[in-house]
């Protein structure tokens, strides 16, 4: 065909507005258009039913509403709108529809035969891409589009996401180790750099030297300038490949509060990052605020971090930073916040001397703090030979009052349910911890379950940590043999069901202004953060965040990759919407919850939210399999 | 006979092989108008033109749409624009958007209805308010071709009150059904867009008109004929 007629055209564009045709090639496009037919079907017409046999045609909605029912049952789980497709599964794997779709308004479809569905799988990359990984490309569109809304304020920034490799642009300054003091020194000031890195041969990484070492370390001790460069740097630099993130490079100056990453390869020195080079446009840096937070004596400082903690979470949220990054990058900067407030409150104090390890629960246990969040934590520690538990406690829970109080002015409200250290109930012997975790796992009672939920997740945050590995260890000894107690776990979790409507697309239920909402903190994220708990305390795995749960317990438990990778995105893809419902809440001065009202989204996050819902269901229908719930 | 030809029967193009193609339509079998309603193949036909005068105004452009076995066939689709000495005016180029360069650089109205014809083969016509695009058409095969255009017609702007008299008083024009059914447009006052409108319409018929157990095209077009009485009855 020549050039299409204006019909066949305007079918492409209509199609065009939706994925995964958006993404496909217009001379695709043409081609589907010329194989399509328009059918029509009335209210409460049958398009397609398990009992049709082989699939025959691929649907697309041109218009109207179609209800997918369970086979077997009157439960609509699922409505489809004008430009979704449907019955992929079916037709890809050559078998008949599982559920019934029917028509609850009037329907116009366009209808692609089935061998036309399978050559046009073939002819279009994008079409194969989508129909194979349905859920992975849509959640990449949805993240480019986050990032293109905000295209206008951060186009110069530089993304956490782009590899070092990108960003390392300069030829790195080197010197050797025995290069003499002076002559180094004159390298950094005729290349105007502020550090140095001492290199062995083959260009091996040994040291690095920073004119802010010059003080303490030349100046001030009076170093001879002869001295050669071994004895004056600081020894064994971190490095990380070129392959790594920006924002790996910033995660590491944070936690150390390094200026300067090493870029190197094999071994081989290729770059230096500077923080300057990673937030030279942005106003507040990772590692800004972790050198502020290090630098606080006060808790004047400490409030001011906390809040450019919180502006750089919407800064990075504005620049399209993925929410596992986002979530990590929080809970390391509200990490090290919490241990400089712990160590300002226990400087010369003797309360510190007992051997304690601060203890972080819920959300941050798992590392998956978003920008409104409450404290949960409490206190492990050891009873010395002599004293007893309350003794210590008595010592202890003045300091815990003062840190909560601290938390508190910084932005981390005090817990409604008093899940903190200054509570007398969390602020336990490893002996204490023990006791109360056996109660809970052989009660098995709603409120053991719920209790269960938040401390299982708890994570050393400062001192004798092997006191929280200790009762790690001890605590997954006894969850993988009382398989009764999983499964009331799990029992528990399958209580919470995705909000997937059975009229409209979800389920909502708030009230008042909050009519037509739904919450996706409770329905959203915690069936994935449920299950994850479920499966890692049954398999042994450490770990504490959802990924790292799903991703460890999933080897163990045979699931495969793909399958634990698509909960992930999905489960990532709702946190995303949290934070930036969070985000935008606040910019509107309101407060911030984990309320949305899906009408509001834009159709692409309106499906795959829906595709995320359908993903927890599938979570869920693991954990019913796994414990025949 | 051959002087009653000349006279009677078409004129033959002159280009031999448009000659070739009239005379292969020609001779297709008529269609049956008692065939199943889901097993045949009708058009579904829109016209522009210079103006509303069915006298004085010229045909611009046809578009056209099959529906087959019950489906619109998006493939299965025409339009073409009628090429115009006379420009029309400016008015007119407002609604249908044709402008006057294209209007000038159509295709010669004696190919294009053979064009036409050819994608019509011998399936029955449907369109809404059929008086007009069947004038118009007639006209111009008749002074371009030299023929009777003699064709099925079923105007669905009778068959569709005909169906749901409860509607008939409230809807007239193609816009108020197209309402009820929530059919989009993709351009309307464009032949081929106002066509696959008109075809989306032909296909909500269909399962109203099998549920008063009209079996073919020519129950249709006995459901038109009484609800063109009632309607002038009033």
């Amino acid at each position: 065909m020549a050039s299409p007629n204006s019909l066949l055209a305007a079918t492409a564009d209509h199609l065009a507005r939706f994925a995964p045709f958006d993404s496909m090639a217009r001379e695709h496009l043409l081609w589907l258009a010329e194989r399509l037919k328009l059918a029509y079907y009335g209210k409460d017409e049958v398009l397609l039913a398990p009992d049709q046999g082989e699939i025959k045609r691929f649907y697309i909605i041109k218009q109207g509403a179609v209800q997918v029912q369970q086979a077997g049952t009157d439960d609509a789980w699922l409505e489809l709108h004008e430009g979704e497709v449907f019955p992929l599964g079916a037709l890809l794997g050559g078998r008949q529809a599982i559920s019934t779709f029917k028509a609850i308004t009037d329907v116009f479809t366009y209808e692609l035969e089935v061998e036309d569905f399978h050559a046009l799988f073939r002819l279009s990359p994008a079409f194969q891409d989508f129909s194979t990984r349905r859920i992975a490309t849509l959640l990449e569109r949805s993240q480019r589009s986050v990032q293109a809304r905000y295209a206008a304020t951060t186009a110069e920034q530089q993304s956490l996401r782009s590899p070092l490799s990108s960003i390392a642009r300069r030829k790195p300054v080197t010197c050797r180790p025995g290069t003499p003091l002076k002559e180094a020194l004159e390298t950094i000031r005729d290349n105007r750099i502020s550090a140095i890195v001492v290199v062995e041969d083959g260009d091996q990484p040994v040291g690095v030297f920073s004119v802010r070492d010059l003080i303490g370390r030349v100046i001030l001790p009076g170093t001879d300038l002869a001295t050669p460069m071994a004895q004056v740097m600081t020894p064994n630099p971190m490095s990380l490949p070129s392959t790594a993130h920006a924002f790996e490079a910033a995660m590491l100056m944070a936690r150390h509060g390094f200026r300067h990453v090493l870029v190197a390869d094999g071994g081989r020195l290729t770059g230096v990052i500077s923080e300057k080079d990673l937030f030279s446009l942005q106003r507040v840096g990772v590692t800004q605020i972790s050198a502020a937070i290090r630098a606080a004596t006060g808790q004047e400082a400490l409030v001011r971090a906390a809040e450019d903690i919180r502006q750089l979470g919407h800064n990075m949220m504005a620049q399209g930073v993925a929410a596992e990054q986002l979530t990590q990058i929080l809970s390391t900067l509200n990490d090290i916040l919490t241990r400089r407030i712990i160590e300002l409150e226990c400087a010369a104090r003797d309360e510190c001397r007992v051997a304690y390890c601060w203890l972080a629960f819920g959300s941050e246990g798992r590392l998956e703090q978003t920008l409104s969040t409450d404290q949960d934590n409490g206190l492990i520690f050891l009873v010395p030979e002599g004293e007893t538990a309350e003794s210590v406690r008595a010592v202890l829970l003045p300091l815990a009052e003062r840190i909560n109080r601290v938390l508190d002015a910084c932005g981390f409200p005090l817990c409604k349910g008093e899940i903190m250290a200054m509570n007398p109930k969390w602020c336990l012997s490893l002996e204490e911890w023990k006791t109360v975790f056996s109660r809970w796992i052989d009660a098995g009672d709603p409120e053991s379950l719920l209790n269960a939920s938040i401390f299982f997740d708890f994570r050393p945050l400062l001192g004798q940590e092997n006191l929280a590995e200790d009762l790690q260890g001890w605590l997954l000894a006894k969850t993988t043999a009382t398989p009764r107690f999983l499964h009331q776990m799990a029992a528990n979790a399958l209580r919470n069901r995705p909000p997937l409507g059975v009229v409209r697309d979800f389920a909502t239920d708030g009230e008042g202004d909050l009519a037509n909402t739904l919450d996706l903190k409770l329905n959203g994220t915690t069936p994935f953060v449920d299950a994850a708990r479920v499966f890692a305390l049954a398999s042994g795995v450490p770990a504490t965040g959802t990924a790292a749960r799903l991703r460890g317990a999933a080897a163990k438990m045979n699931i495969p990759t793909a399958e634990v990778e698509a909960w992930l995105s999905s489960f990532y893809f709702i946190q995303m919407l949290r934070l930036h419902g969070q985000h935008e809440e606040m910019q509107a001065g309101k407060p911030m919850d984990n309320r949305i009202n899906p009408d509001e989204l834009n159709d692409l996050d309106r499906r795959i939210l829906k595709e995320s819902f359908r993903q927890a269901r599938k979570v869920q229908a693991r954990l019913a399999l796994d414990y025949k719930i | 006979m051959a002087f009653l030809a000349r006279f009677f029967g078409p004129r033959l193009p002159r280009d031999p092989d448009l000659a070739r193609r009239l005379e292969a339509w020609l001779a297709l079998p008529e269609a049956n108008v008692k065939d199943a309603l889901r097993a045949s193949r009708y058009v579904v036909v829109d016209v522009e033109t210079t103006g509303l005068d069915l006298g004085r105004d010229r045909l611009i452009a046809i578009g056209a749409c099959a529906v087959e076995n019950g489906q619109a066939v998006l493939a299965d689709s025409f339009e073409i624009v009628l090429r115009q000495d006379k420009v029309s005016s400016k008015d007119n180029i407002l609604i249908h958007g044709i402008g006057g360069e294209a209007q000038r650089e159509g295709v010669e109205p004696v190919e294009a209805l053979v064009g036409f014809l050819e994608f019509l083969g011998k399936s029955p016509l449907v369109a809404f308010h059929v008086t007009f695009d069947q004038t118009m058409i007639k006209r111009a095969v008749k002074e371009y071709l030299g023929f009777e255009f003699k064709h099925p017609w079923l105007d669905l702007a009778y068959v569709m009150p005909g169906l749901m008299p409860e509607y008939a008083r409230r809807y007239r024009a193609l816009d108020d059904w197209s309402g009820h059914f929530r059919i989009g447009n993709f351009a309307r006052h464009s032949a081929l867009a106002d066509a696959l409108a008109t075809a989306q319409l032909l296909l909500c018929a269909l399962p109203l008109a099998e549920a008063k157990r009209s079996r073919h095209y020519a129950d249709l077009m006995d459901l038109e004929k009484a609800q063109r009485w009632v309607s002038w009855s009033g």
